[in-house]
């Protein structure tokens, strides 16, 4: 469709009312609504020196997808690039994709977030191991984004790890995040196809000061101590590719890593409660760490009980991961809470974090961090890990430009 | 066998006949159209009495703050031939259609004093095929005449062993009389009754008027026997006959041969890939390639209209005809497939892939080809 073409938002059709909702994407005389800041029409530019969706506050709901590049044309894969930008930058203004519709052809944009506010979309593109080398020119791949180890206990499911290219579409509508995946797996056809994908329902990270600790399955506050965007220094220090990190094109960029967990939820569930928070090193009910009073009350790793054992016990999850004990490691963490229904083999809940973090090495970052909670952490015995990638997300994008034109 | 007869009927009844509210911006502009506009007022349609030429046309339906009337349509006798549905006042929206000479009715439901009104239309029939779309409807006639001819052909020699009782003979022959239907499947469909008497599955129909090629592929290969086949074997014979008749008198617009293209591959998906279609002799990659090839012949018969207005469309869907044909080529044996319960879901995954990857863009021509007659 010709760049002419009138742009419909979603959000003024939702003023519309369900008169607008009877019709279809094009042919719809109607205006864009101005910009609000309130509740879901708020908006996450998609545009900027670093790509949305990382240092952006974390939204409700997640719809992540990895595909694998089936083309070995590398104008392919930049045609893709481009037209992904182009309809992410859309999707995330609350814009239908492509513009108006031939009445004859199948409509360009999907349609079901017609209607639906803008929901602080966000749309996160990264580059996975496999992409580099001989296969598109595209030369080596960065040091940082080398493979991960494997960490004990890892029961990864090669079906649910790995892929060339990552897309996570995060929004306060879960509606809103599908239809982001599902049009650009739609655009991607022919050139792409999905390797895996994960749908969150609840983020288990704050990003901002300005939001509430939420609670991860468990019912444990995870990440009070996350990496705020309100913190550019931690972000500059720990997670974005700095002026003179190599490779060049990843400056301004940042490396992600993903872990499907699944909790063993059963078990879990049968814990005595004092196991449960001593498990974890925090309180259930207020999530203030042992010994402590409030949930952002600083954990005191030397406290001792009367009987001299330390408050927070040797392998709680927070002391391991404590940047303390860690040498001043600290990633940004974006996780969030999945469940994928039953596990049809055993009968029982599959859910869990599907965890994201980002950093800027993850050899000196998730690697350490997770080998020692892989070997120590009292909370392996209700999870397992059962997926696992690593991609480099470049930097953002102007408008004009798009995502991976440092690369590709 | 499909239950998307709503679907063919909608594209078999007028070519271009556009749905309700799709309308982009342009598309009329590029159909070559007029755009006429109408309002819905509280009398109901204004005007409510409308004179046209015949041809292609854009009805903008406002509605100007009428409360009780939100719809309006055009109807050929009682059949409606274009509407757009749900205006609320303040609102728009547009279909367009091609109009033949004579009077139809236009109706406003809920208006006061104007809820119905006339259109006349004036003029020569439009639609005169460009001698490009003739050669496109002439190629692919001649394909669907071929087809049925084969079909009618090989139906008879299995039947013919069917009736010899020769269970042997009637397995050899089930796979290649399968072919050519499903190579214009979607031709089938258009004859409502047809596509179920010869092809429903268990189950898509009542037990008692389940007939066609499927029940006596279950006594064949389930059963093993060609008892109380008989009456289904001629009756069989008999609609295949029908289908070819029938067939000689098909008119299909380059609109409607490559939306049948695509709806091919949508049996594929939808049927074929997950192993239901032939679920007794489990020959559904026989019938994939019938739809994959019937497809391609109806993708050949647009392709020049296509080729004309967007090449490089027209060069990837060649690419990804190609791509699914390497897709196939590991499971061919002799002339023929291994068995679907060989496949694994890696490899029904691969295939369905390829045929995704293929009918994406193949769903543009249709619009394309319209737009460019």
């Amino acid at each position: 469709m010709s760049d002419q073409s009138p742009r419909f938002s979603r959000a003024r059709l939702l003023v519309a009312g369900a008169a607008g909702a009877g019709l279809a994407v094009g042919g719809i005389g109607l205006e864009r609504l101005a910009a609000s800041d309130t509740g879901r029409s708020r908006r996450i530019p998609f545009h900027g020196a670093h790509q949305a969706g990382i240092a952006t506050p974390a939204q409700d709901r997640l719809h992540f997808a990895a595909f694998d590049v089936t083309t070995d044309d590398r104008r392919e894969l930049r045609d893709l690039l481009r037209a992904w930008t182009a309809a992410a930058a859309e999707m995330c203004e609350g814009r239908t994709v492509g513009g108006a519709t031939d009445p004859l052809a199948p409509p360009v944009d999907t349609g079901e977030a017609l209607g639906l506010e803008p929901a602080r979309l966000t749309i996160t593109f990264g580059f996975g191991p496999t992409l580099f080398g001989d296969r598109f020119g595209l030369g080596p791949r960065p040091a940082q984004l080398a493979d991960l180890p494997l960490f004990a206990g890892d029961e990864l499911d090669p079906e649910r790890s790995g892929g060339d290219l990552a897309v996570q579409a995060c929004a306060d509508d879960p509606q809103v995040a599908f239809h982001a995946v599902r049009n650009l797996a739609r655009i991607g056809r022919g050139i792409v196809v999905m390797r895996w994908s994960q749908l969150g329902f609840g983020r288990t990270s704050s990003t901002s000061r300005a939001q509430d600790t939420p609670r991860n399955l468990m019912g444990f506050k995870d990440g009070t101590n996350n990496l705020k965007l309100e913190d550019e220094q931690g972000l500059a220090q720990h997670v974005w590719a700095g002026p003179a990190d190599d490779p060049k094109w990843m400056r301004g960029g940042t490396y992600l890593v993903t872990r499907r967990i699944r909790m063993l939820i059963e078990v879990w569930d049968r814990a005595s409660l004092a196991d449960q928070e001593a498990t974890i090193g925090r309180e259930k009910v207020d999530g203030a760490p042992l010994g402590g009073r409030h949930e952002h009350d600083e954990v005191d790793l030397t406290a001792r009980t009367e009987a001299g054992e330390p408050l927070i016990p040797a392998d709680a999850h927070i002391r391991l991961a404590a940047p303390k004990v860690n040498d001043g490691i600290r990633i940004l963490r974006r996780g969030y809470s999945f469940t994928d229904g039953m596990d049809n083999e055993l009968g029982q809940l599959d859910a869990g974090l599907f965890f994201i973090c980002y950093q800027r090495d993850p050899r000196r970052q998730f690697v350490p961090l997770q080998r020692r909670l892989a070997q120590d952490d009292a909370l392996n015995e209700y999870i397992k890990h059962t997926g696992s990638a690593v991609f480099a997300c470049p930097p953002g994008t102007a408008p004009g430009g798009y995502i991976g034109s440092t690369l590709v | 066998m499909t239950a998307r007869q709503g679907v063919l009927a909608a594209v078999l009844g007028a070519v271009a006949l556009a749905l309700a509210g799709c309308g982009g911006a342009d598309s009329s502009a590029e159909s070559g159209g007029r755009v006429v506009s109408v309002a819905l007022t509280d009398a109901g349609c204004s005007p409510a009495q409308l004179q046209l030429a015949a041809g292609p046309v854009t009805f903008e339906v406002k509605n100007e703050g009428a409360e009780a009337v939100s719809e309006f349509e055009i109807l050929d006798g009682d059949r409606i031939v274009g509407e757009v549905e749900n205006i609320a006042p303040g609102l728009s929206g547009k279909f367009s259609l091609t109009l033949s000479p004579k009077e139809y009715t236009t109706y406003c439901p809920g208006g006061d004093s104007a809820e119905r009104g006339t259109l006349t239309v004036a003029g020569k029939e439009a639609g005169q095929a460009s001698s490009r779309s003739r050669a496109a409807i002439d190629a692919y006639r001649t394909f669907v005449t071929g087809q049925t001819a084969l079909l009618v052909e090989r139906t008879r020699r299995f039947v013919a062993a069917v009736r010899a009782g020769d269970v042997a003979t009637a397995k050899s022959l089930y796979a290649p009389a399968r072919i050519p239907y499903e190579r214009i499947e979607p031709v089938a469909e258009s004859f409502g009754d047809l596509d179920p008497a010869i092809d429903a599955r268990a189950g898509d129909v009542p037990a008692a008027q389940w007939t066609g090629f499927h029940p006596i592929e279950q006594a064949l290969w389930v059963r093993k026997t060609t008892d109380g086949t008989s009456a289904l074997a001629s009756k069989l014979l008999a609609d295949v006959r029908a289908l070819e008749r029938r067939a000689k008198t098909i008119e299909l617009e380059p609109a409607q041969i490559a939306n049948g293209s695509v709806e091919l591959l949508g049996e594929v998906s939808k049927s074929k890939i997950t192993g239901e279609e032939e679920r007794y002799s489990h020959i559904d990659l026989v019938d994939f390639e019938g739809n994959v090839d019937g497809a391609q012949a109806a993708f050949k018969a647009v392709r020049p209209i296509l080729a004309e207005s967007n090449p490089a469309l027209a060069g990837e869907i060649d690419e990804r005809f190609a791509a699914v044909d390497e897709a196939l080529a590991p499971y061919r044996r002799g002339q023929g497939f291994v068995s679907y319960t060989e496949l694994d879901a890696t490899d029904t995954r691969a295939l369905s892939r390829a045929i995704d990857a293929l009918a994406e863009p193949l769903s543009r021509v249709g619009a394309i080809v319209v737009a460019a007659k």
